[in-house]
Parts: C-alpha cells; sequence; structure tokens
C-alpha cells in the first residue's frame, strides 16, 4: 500500500514543526506529552460514571428554586432568547440600512448560513448545551432549548428583513426586565435562586447597579475640584487594593451595622451591595482608560463651540470614550463571572456550593467524585468567559480600537 | 443612546430591588391581635380557658412571636451541606433532623410546616445572623456552651441531640488512642467548637491541624490520607462511616469522647415568650413519643380517657366547672402541638426518618433514646 | 461719536453674576460635595455606632491579644498565642506565596506569550490553548482542582516516598535538603550582605566603563564573582555557619531540611497558571505591539530569532508590558485569599478562624483589608520605581 503524501504537505511539517534541532526536540515532547494527555483524557470520559451529574443537574443549574416554579426559568430563558434575536436583527438591518445610505454593497440578511455560522461563532455555549442535554433526564430541557434556537433564529431573520427603527431597541431592553419578573413574581425573590443562575444573576446585577457609581467616580477622578477628586482616588485605590473575599465578609458581617435596625436585607442582597461596592472601582479604572485615550483636542473644540463642560461630557465625551472601553468593560464583566465563585465562602448556594453539596450526598460520598463535577463546572464557567473573550475580541476588532 | 437605556434598565432594577426590601423590612412594635382582647399571662402554669372563648395570640404586641406572626413565615438558620441535619436535596427541597425542627416551629406558629424561611449560614456567620435578627431561630447543629449562652447573645433550648466529640482514623493504621496520633495531621472543619477542642486535648501532642472550611474537600484529604485523623461530632462520623464506599469496617472511630456536644436550637437573648415557644416545641415532640402519638394517629385520641393526651392535643376535658380545653399561656392556640405531631411527627420518627438505623446515617437512638429507655431525651410535663 | 480710539486691551471684562461665575460654582460645588460626603459619612457612623452599642459589640482593637484559642498548620504557635502573632503568621505564610510565586509566573508567562508566536505550530497552538483555558477558568476552581486532582494524589502522609534519599514526598508535605544555621551565621549573614552590597556597586562599575570605553562588561561574572569568592571565604573562615541537612524520616516525624506543605504547592501552582495565562496575553500583545521594523532591522544585521528576542524585542516589548503585568501580580497576590479553601494559614484563612472563634468581626475584617492594602502598596511602589526608571532610559 503506497502512502501518497503531498509535497506541500510534507513541506509544511518540515518548516513548521522540525525546522531546527531545538524545534524538532520540542515537537516530539509536546507530541508525547499531548498524546499522553489526551488517551488519559478519553479514558476518563469513557470509564467515569455520571450518575452524579445526571441526578443533580437542577441543583447546579438552579440551586434550591422551588421546583413547580421551574417553568418561570424556562419562560424567561425564551424571552431571553427572543430579545437576542431581535437584537441580532436590528444589528444587521441597521447594518444594511446604513450601506445602502452610503452606497456600499449591501450585506445579505441572515440566511441558512447565518445558522451555521452562528453555531461556529459559539461554539463554546454550544457545547456546554450539549453536555447539559446530554445529562438531562426528561426531554423537557431539550424541546426548551430547540424552542429557544428556533426563537432566536426566527425572530432574528424576521427583524432583519423589517425595515430598520430605532425604537424597536426598546423591546431589547424591556426584555430582560420582563424575565426578570416572570422570574420573581409571586414572593420568589433572588434570595431563592441557586446555582449557576445565581452565579449569572450576580454577575449582570453586580456590573448594572456598579456602572453609575463607577463612571462617577472616573469622571471625579479626572474633576479639578480637589475634595471630589481625593474622595474618588481614595475610593477607588482602597477598594482596589482588597481582594473581593473580604468585601464580601465585610458585607455578611458588617453591612447590617451601616444601616438603620428596620432594613434587614437578605444575604444574596448584602452580598450584591458587596459586589457592587467592589466592581465600581474597576470599572472607574476602566472608564478612565477610556477617557483618557480620548484626545484632548476634541475637549478643546467642543469648548470653542461654546459648550458647557456638563455638555462637553455628554454629548462629546461620554460617548466615544465609553465606546472605547467596551472590550475592557467586557473583560470587567468576565473577571467579575468568574469571581462569583468565591460566593461560596460566604454561604451562598452557587454553582460551586451545590457541586459540594452534591458530593455531599450519601450515595456520592468520599468517592472522589469531585474530580467530575469540578470539571463540569469548570465547563460551565469557561462556556461563558471564552464566548464573551471571543465576541470582545470581535468587537475591538470591529470598532478598530487600538491596542492599549 | 446605549447609554440612557442602561439607564433605564439600571433604574428598573433599583425599582425592583427596594420592592425586594421592602418585603424584608420587620416590623417592630406593630400590634397584630386581630381581635385585641385579653392577653393570657405566660408565666406560672397555664389556664384553662373555657371552651367557646377565643384566646389571643401574641397580644403583647411586641416580641417576635407578633413580628413572625407578622410576616407569615419563620425565619429558620440552617445548614445546607450535612446529610441527616440539614442538607439542600437534589430537587432543591430540605431535609434534616434541624430542618424538621424549623418546620415544627412554623408549624405550632401558623399550623403550616412549610411556612418557613431557609438561611443558610457557615458556621462563622450564625451568630451575627442571630444577634442580627436575620434569622428568628438558629437550628443548625450548634452545640451549647457557657460562652455561646452568655458571650454570643443566644439562648439555648431544649437538646434535641445529645453528641460527642470524636476521632475517626483508618482501620488499618492501627491507631487506638488519641495519643498515637502524635505527629500526625488531623483534618478539622473551621470556626466550631470542634476546633478548639482539638486544640484543648492536643495541648501536649505535638499534631498538624488542618482546617477546612468546607467537608467534602476535608474529606476527600481524609481519604486520601493527608491527615491520619478527623475529628468532628460522632454523629457525622458515623455518618459518613456507614455510608462510606470501602465499607464501614475500613473506618474505625476512636472509643474516647473528646468532650459533649449537645446539640439544640438558639434563640436570641431578650425574649423569653419566643425562647420558651421554641424550647416547648422540642418538648412536645419528646412528650409526644412518650405518649404514643405519632404523626399518622393524631386524630385517633379524640376519645381517649388519657387526661395528659387531652392537654397535650387541646382536646376538650370536662370537670367540675364545665367544659375546657388546656392553655399552656404560651401565646399560641391551644391545639397547636397536634399540629406540630400532624406535620413532623413525634421525636422518635423524626430521628428516625433523618438520622436512624434505617436512614442513610444508620444511627441508633444510643444516649438519644427516651428517658424511659435509658436515653436522656427526657420532657416536663406539658401541665 | 467716532473717537478713533481702538478697544483698548486694558477695559477689564463685566465680572459676570455669581450664579454663572466659574469661580463661585468650584467653591459652592466643592462645599455641596463636602457636605454631602460629610452626611453621608455622619449617618453610616451614626448608625454603626447605635448599632454596636446596641448589640454589646466592642468596638476597640483588643481582640488583637486575646488568644486565638487553636494551633495553626505549619507554625509552633501555641493556642495561647494572640491573635497578633496568628496575624502576622499568616501574613508570613501569604508573602511566601508571593517571594516564590511571582518569579516563576513571570517566567512562565513570558515563555508561553513567546511561543504564542513561535514558528513552530506545535508550540504555537500548545501555547494559545494553555492561554485560552485557563485565562476563562476562575482561579478558585483551578486551585481546588490543584488540590484534589493533583496533591491529593500524591503517597499518603503515612507512607511517603524518599526519592535519592533527599526528599520526602507525601501529600501533606515536601520535605527538601536545606541548611541549618550554625554558630557565627548572623556574622556569615552580614558579611554576604555587604559582599552583595559591594557587588551592585561592581556592576555600576562596569557597566560604566562599557559605555565609556566600548569593552565587554562582564557585569555578571564580576558581581557575583566577587560575592561568591567572599562568601567563600568567609564560610572557610569562619568555619561551618551552616550545615546542610537532609530530611530524615523516622516513623512519623523529618528532621533537618526545608518543608513545604501539600496545600501551599497546591495555591502556588494553580495561581502561578492562572496568572501567567494572562500574563503571556499581556506579553503577547506587547511583542506585537513592537514595530515591524525593528524585527526586519535586526534580521538584516543576521541576528538569529534567539538573539533578535533577547536583544531587540523584548526589551522594548516589556516595557509597555509592565504596567498591566503589575496589576497581574497585584491580582496574584489578592487571589491568594482564595487559600482558604485548601486551609492554607495565610491570613485570610486566620481571620476567619478567628471570627469563627469569636473576635469582633468587624474590626478583624478592617485589619485583614489594612494587610493587603499594604501589600498592595508595596509592591504598586517598588514596581513603580523601577517603571520609572526604565522610562527614563528610553529617550
Amino acid at each position: 500500500m503506497t502512502i501518497v503524501v503531498s509535497r506541500r504537505r510534507t513541506a509544511w511539517v518540515r518548516k513548521n514543526l522540525f525546522g531546527g534541532v531545538w524545534s524538532s526536540l520540542v515537537t516530539i515532547g509536546l507530541g508525547l506529552t499531548i498524546g499522553y494527555v489526551a488517551f488519559q483524557l478519553i479514558r476518563f470520559l469513557a470509564t467515569s460514571d455520571f450518575t452524579i451529574l445526571r441526578r443533580n443537574l437542577a441543583l447546579f443549574m438552579v440551586g434550591s428554586f422551588p421546583r413547580p416554579e421551574l417553568w418561570r426559568v424556562g419562560t424567561a430563558v425564551l424571552i431571553l432568547a427572543l430579545a437576542a434575536g431581535v437584537a441580532g436583527g436590528l444589528i444587521n438591518s441597521s447594518a444594511r440600512r446604513r450601506a445602502h445610505q452610503a452606497d456600499l454593497p449591501v450585506p445579505a440578511p441572515p440566511g441558512p448560513r447565518s445558522l451555521v455560522n452562528g453555531f461556529r461563532r459559539f461554539w463554546p455555549l454550544a457545547f456546554l448545551i450539549a453536555v447539559c442535554l446530554l445529562l438531562t433526564e426528561t426531554v423537557t430541557p431539550t424541546i426548551l432549548v430547540l424552542g429557544a434556537i428556533g426563537l432566536l433564529v426566527a425572530s432574528s431573520w424576521m427583524v432583519a428583513r423589517l425595515p430598520y427603527s430605532r425604537w424597536s431597541w426598546s423591546l431589547v431592553v424591556a426584555a430582560p426586565v420582563v424575565a426578570y419578573l416572570v422570574l420573581s413574581a409571586s414572593g420568589l425573590g433572588w434570595d431563592q435562586w441557586g446555582g449557576f443562575m445565581l452565579n449569572i444573576f450576580l454577575t449582570v446585577a453586580g456590573i448594572l447597579f456598579a456602572f453609575p457609581i463607577g463612571l462617577s467616580l472616573a469622571l471625579g477622578r479626572r474633576s479639578s475640584l480637589p475634595i471630589v477628586r481625593t474622595f474618588s482616588v481614595a475610593y477607588i485605590e482602597l477598594f482596589r487594593g482588597v481582594p473581593l473575599i473580604t468585601l464580601l465578609l465585610l458585607g455578611v458581617f458588617a453591612l447590617r451595622l451601616f444601616l438603620p435596625s428596620q432594613l434587614n436585607p437578605s444575604s444574596v442582597t448584602r452580598i450584591l451591595v458587596a459586589i457592587t461596592i467592589f466592581e465600581a472601582a474597576y470599572i472607574a479604572e476602566v472608564i478612565r482608560g477610556g477617557l483618557q485615550s480620548l484626545p484632548p483636542g476634541q475637549v478643546e473644540a467642543a469648548s470653542s463651540l461654546g459648550l458647557s463642560p456638563w455638555q462637553t461630557t455628554r454629548l462629546i465625551v461620554l460617548p466615544q470614550a465609553l465606546r472605547a472601553t467596551i472590550p475592557a468593560m467586557v473583560g470587567q464583566f468576565i473577571s467579575l463571572f468568574k469571581d462569583t465563585t468565591l460566593v461560596a465562602a460566604v454561604g451562598l448556594s452557587d454553582m460551586l456550593n451545590t457541586s459540594s453539596i452534591a458530593t455531599s450526598q450519601p450515595d456520592f460520598n468520599a468517592r472522589g467524585l469531585a474530580r467530575i463535577t469540578l470539571p463540569f463546572v469548570a465547563l460551565a464557567f469557561w462556556a461563558g468567559s471564552y464566548t464573551m473573550s471571543r465576541e470582545a475580541r470581535r468587537l475591538e476588532r470591529r470598532l478598530g480600537i487600538g491596542e492599549r | 443612546m446605549k447609554l440612557r437605556l442602561i439607564a433605564a434598565l439600571a433604574a428598573v432594577f433599583l425599582l425592583a430591588a427596594c420592592t425586594q426590601a421592602a418585603d424584608t423590612t420587620t416590623t417592630v412594635g406593630t400590634p397584630t391581635t386581630a381581635d385585641g382582647g385579653v392577653t393570657t399571662t405566660a408565666d406560672t402554669g397555664g389556664s384553662t380557658v373555657p371552651a367557646g372563648e377565643t384566646t389571643t395570640t401574641g397580644a403583647t404586641g411586641d416580641g417576635l412571636l407578633a413580628e413572625v406572626q407578622a410576616r407569615g413565615s419563620v425565619r429558620c438558620g440552617i445548614n445546607e451541606a450535612v446529610p441527616g441535619f440539614g442538607f439542600l436535596e437534589a430537587d432543591g427541597t430540605r431535609s434534616g433532623f434541624d430542618i424538621d425542627f424549623c418546620r415544627a416551629v412554623a408549624a405550632a406558629i401558623f399550623g403550616d410546616p412549610e411556612a418557613v424561611e431557609f438561611v443558610p449560614l457557615t458556621a462563622q456567620q450564625r451568630f451575627t445572623a442571630l444577634q442580627a435578627g436575620e434569622i428568628d431561630v438558629l437550628i443548625r447543629n450548634t452545640t451549647y456552651t457557657a460562652s455561646r449562652d452568655g458571650g454570643e447573645g443566644a439562648t439555648f433550648l431544649s437538646t434535641t441531640f445529645y453528641d460527642g466529640q470524636g476521632m475517626m482514623v483508618r482501620a488499618d493504621s492501627g491507631f487506638t488512642v488519641l495519643e498515637d496520633l502524635a505527629n500526625t495531621a488531623i483534618c478539622v472543619l473551621s470556626g466550631t467548637t470542634t476546633e478548639l477542642n482539638l486544640a484543648t486535648r492536643f495541648v501536649d501532642i505535638p499534631y498538624e491541624p488542618l482546617t477546612f472550611e468546607e467537608n467534602d474537600v476535608l474529606q476527600e484529604a481524609f481519604v486520601a490520607g493527608q491527615c491520619d485523623g478527623w475529628t468532628s461530632d460522632k454523629s457525622q462520623l458515623a455518618g459518613v462511616r456507614s455510608a462510606f464506599p470501602e465499607g464501614p469496617d475500613a473506618l474505625v472511630i476512636l472509643e474516647e469522647t473528646f468532650s459533649k456536644e449537645p446539640l439544640g436550637p438558639a434563640v436570641r437573648d431578650g425574649d423569653s415568650q419566643w425562647a420558651q415557644i421554641v424550647d416547648w416545641v422540642v418538648n412536645v415532640t419528646i412528650i409526644a413519643e412518650e405518649l404514643g402519638i405519632e404523626s399518622g394517629n393524631v386524630d385517633t385520641f379524640a376519645d381517649t380517657e388519657n387526661l395528659e393526651i387531652r392537654r397535650l392535643l387541646g382536646l376538650e376535658i370536662e370537670s367540675d366547672e364545665g367544659v375546657a380545653v388546656f392553655n399552656a399561656g404560651l401565646g399560641l392556640d391551644p391545639g397547636w402541638p397536634a399540629d406540630v405531631i400532624t406535620a413532623v411527627g413525634n421525636y422518635g420518627e423524626i430521628f428516625n426518618r433523618n438520622v436512624g438505623p434505617d436512614s442513610p446515617l444508620g444511627l441508633e437512638r444510643e444516649l438519644n433514646a427516651l428517658w424511659t429507655e435509658g436515653g436522656l431525651i427526657y420532657a416536663p410535663p406539658f401541665r | 461719536m467716532a473717537t478713533g480710539t481702538p478697544f483698548s486691551p486694558l477695559m477689564t471684562p463685566a465680572r459676570p453674576p455669581f450664579w454663572r461665575n466659574v469661580k463661585v460654582l468650584r467653591a459652592v460645588i466643592q462645599i455641596i460635595a463636602l457636605l454631602g460626603v460629610g452626611v453621608v459619612v455622619y449617618v453610616l457612623f451614626f448608625n454603626v455606632t447605635n448599632n454596636l452599642r446596641a448589640r454589646g459589640i466592642r468596638t476597640d482593637f483588643e481582640f488583637l491579644d486575646q488568644p486565638f484559642g487553636v494551633r495553626i498548620a505549619g507554625s509552633d504557635l501555641s493556642p495561647g498565642a494572640p491573635v497578633r502573632a496568628a496575624l502576622i503568621n499568616g501574613v508570613k505564610n501569604t508573602l511566601a506565596l508571593t517571594v516564590v510565586g511571582l518569579p516563576l509566573l513571570t517566567i512562565l508567562g513570558v515563555l508561553v506569550g513567546v511561543g504564542r508566536l513561535s514558528a513552530n505550530w506545535l508550540v504555537s497552538k500548545v501555547s494559545t490553548v494553555y492561554v485560552e483555558i485557563l485565562r476563562n477558568l476562575p482561579p478558585l476552581l483551578l486551585i481546588v482542582f490543584a488540590f484534589q486532582a493533583v496533591i491529593l494524589r500524591l503517597p499518603p502522609a503515612r507512607s511517603p516516598v524518599t526519592p535519592f534519599g533527599w526528599f520526602v514526598i507525601s501529600n501533606l508535605e515536601t520535605h527538601v535538603p536545606g541548611f541549618r544555621a550554625g554558630e557565627g551565621y548572623a556574622t556569615f549573614i552580614s558579611i554576604v550582605g555587604l559582599a552583595l552590597a559591594v557587588g551592585a556597586l561592581v556592576w555600576w562599575w562596569r557597566t560604566r566603563v562599557q559605555q565609556e570605553a566600548g569593552a565587554p562588561h562582564h557585569r555578571w561574572a564580576w558581581s557575583l564573582g566577587l560575592v561568591a569568592v567572599v562568601a567563600t571565604i568567609a564560610y572557610l573562615v569562619i568555619g561551618r555557619p551552616l550545615t546542610i541537612t537532609l530530611p530524615v524520616l523516622t516513623g512519623r516525624v523529618v528532621d533537618g531540611g526545608f518543608r513545604g506543605l501539600g496545600a501551599f504547592f497546591a495555591v502556588m501552582g494553580a495561581l502561578v497558571l492562572y496568572t501567567s495565562s494572562h500574563v503571556a496575553e499581556i506579553v503577547r500583545g506587547s511583542i506585537q505591539a513592537v514595530p515591524k521594523g525593528q524585527t526586519e532591522a535586526a534580521s538584516a544585521l543576521a541576528l538569529s530569532g534567539f538573539q533578535r528576542l533577547r536583544f531587540v524585542v523584548l526589551p522594548q516589548a516589556l516595557r509597555t508590558a509592565l504596567p498591566p503585568v503589575i496589576n497581574q501580580y497585584l491580582n496574584y497576590v489578592k487571589n491568594t485569599s482564595l487559600a482558604i479553601v485548601v486551609g492554607f494559614a495565610e491570613v485570610t484563612l486566620i481571620a476567619f478562624q478567628a471570627i469563627g472563634n469569636g473576635q469582633p468581626a468587624p474590626q478583624v475584617i478592617i485589619t485583614l483589608m489594612a494587610a493587603y492594602l499594604v501589600f498592595s502598596l508595596v509592591i504598586s511602589l517598588i514596581i513603580n520605581v523601577l517603571n520609572r526608571r526604565l522610562r527614563m532610559v528610553t529617550r
């Protein structure tokens, strides 16, 4: 049997893998290591018993959320999928309108090709969802996921073909609010949330609440008023210099002392306050970077046009500066997302905590099953973070922001 | 423009958050009685109130009982990671010995065992949470000690579980007494009396303490042999041992008991009415077991001649003055023990369901048997 | 009437009314800000003192003198030692993590960062996978995983392995050969310190010689050679100020050598891997930011790939990389607080234990925050000094 290897391929291998003595040695060494690791991984996946994940999947995902109310989570997912689809369609239709107005070639509306592209672009998330669906015991989650994807695709295709309207964005903004209301109706506050849902919620709510505070601090830091500047600098340096765990401890043990005795916030609320205070300092630094990247000529031009400082900030500085901060802001979002695992140390039942509860169950105790639950938790966080960092890089390239 | 949208979103979230906080504000000092009637005194003995007259509940209007009734649920501080005592099950419900007593308190006050708000707490947080009023009662396998009673602002009530601190080692290690563990590492959970007792008992023995925050990492370390001994309450050790994958005989719990660990509910200092209510909830489950009342047969005692049972279940008692119902004057409607027993059962049922010989923990009653069977479980009479 | 006089530049403009006068507004806003902050601080302070008084919690820092109550892994402190000593022990452990970890992660980060741009396809792919996996995982998860999947897989503490008779390795601790201080150790150390200082002067002198005369400086050889010679002479003259000890296992006790706890290696390994992936990204970005003309000129001068990196690209790249890398160092120090989950007794775990054993929580937490602030400030200061020095060197 003759093995035909094309000339180009051998040339490529020769150049890229065995380019020199050192290079060849490194290739061989790395190749052997990778082979060994891959073998162990496959052996692990083939011989492990995933019952612990199968039985506790709901615990990992939603913690102690009352199971009869899980339909709320499903509805919220569908609403968010719809919003995502509408947003995608709006982005596409606004790009097409702009190209049309500028007499440039118009990009195509989403079609079957874009579905494939979407899977390629979001493959980590798709992988995570596929793994979860393999572990479910009923068929409902699969139907839900298929429904969400269908809704997303259908809404994106429809909206992309409709004329563009700025007010449609309000639908996209209203959707998370509606989803939240659905989730928390009939007395189910965010105290009942647990598992992965809690991690996601803490991240989103943390960034959302911290943003206005961070913005004021960043502007205050650049202010010429010494008191405002000193206070901003002190706040930022203080809360950037301490680890998040100390602030969580402060939230759990000392927050109540700062409030009048009538207020009795729940654990989740207190942790959320601590996270907000922490994130505000980091967001302030990110925004400060964006403000610094703005050419000073912009401010000079604005003042020569007779704009007041407030108008300058609002109309000239902030839109440009905030646009420049988007990649770094996404980076901060990812960082907070990973840091929410820390709330397990102060007693909240987030995904890491529920995984340790799962390994404490009498059926699964002391069998070293952490080597199955921890990779699962790691996969969930990795999929989320990796997707967000890829999207941030895409945005950075598209917005043409130089490296910082 | 996006900024405006983000600001709007944040504003709505804030609004939602404020309504959250409003739901959880405690209303202190508002009177709650619907019919503002006679207050029944809560000290010496009780009184038999003629049937047909209503007694008011919590009518002093100023204590924790009134607050809880206004809120509609009891806030119970619990553990959610110890199987058998306080555990979060795969289906999201909570189960355990302490959980059942939380439900008992709710059943006593509201007649509904689900009128509980479970607040999971770590070992470090529990007393701060109790002092701060974030929880109404702490039922979290907490040991009754003098300094906690005195310094931590807590009042401990009837012991629900008599335990002791022990040390577990591998059977093949050959250790038989604590002194054998010199120059080894010992795993212990941080923030508990276990840690302090270990330090006191081993003051002359060199050892390496490995303090963990969570039980599952600790167990992995013990199983892997990083520490040669694991010290904890004997009930927890026995529970792990009986479910051990290599078989219970691979582990040995050393005979010596370091210290007494009486576990029981705790409430905040300063409200004796509330303390007495929780105390008597516990006592009532014990009395029910003594009298043979179970959750399934509460209704069968309607015609019993036994006065003790009639008093307990709030059934009418005929006497010379007429027909009356016993009211201990704790501030609850008479017949509340019947609600408790129907909801969670008597002490024996609670024990067997969660930690008994047929449960995954497989513990025998031993010290926790009724006093009539050689144990320490004894309740004052309900009269 | 036409006066014919031009507009006089000495004419003062009318003063704007006070509600539009910038100076007045600035002063007013500052006063309002001050009042606002003052009111907020006052309300908070009022609430805090009220609540503390109502709960009967102390407000002083007496807890520092209270007995800690328990023993700490890896230290000789007795349970009766004050909390202050336990906290200092914790700080020492955090320092140990930092001092060992920062150099390791820098080296690893630079290696992987350079590797991502390597001509060898396998190396660049492996580096990319390394960075993209580790950067996107929570450090807490990595620490727990390193502990459970790596450290705990070592031989159990009751039956350690002793390779070559030089090491004692178990999942509890690792003993390596070390030295023990004998007589004259203090003198020896001071002489070595002096030699190091003189060596630094020699370094500076040889650099001057090279800058002025152009001769090769050989400054490493000169300075280290001086230190080595002085140290050897001092060692021989003083006569055994140090004795090398090998760890000897008798029963369960190991005598001699240096010891590291298993949990220490787990935390350090996990955090080094995690932080190095961030540093690798930063280094890659800064290498790519070096103008392409530099690499082309270097190739034109017939410098090999390694020489090009070492003499042309890396010095420029590392200068731009330094500020974000400082940030990563600070993140490393802050992430050491995650060691609580594996029971390594750094300062955060000590604080947790103190709170759990009844010390007043707010004061303990404030002390903890102060410790980390000091760490952060010291590291920032050191590196900012370095940064300024490097920046002054470039034109």
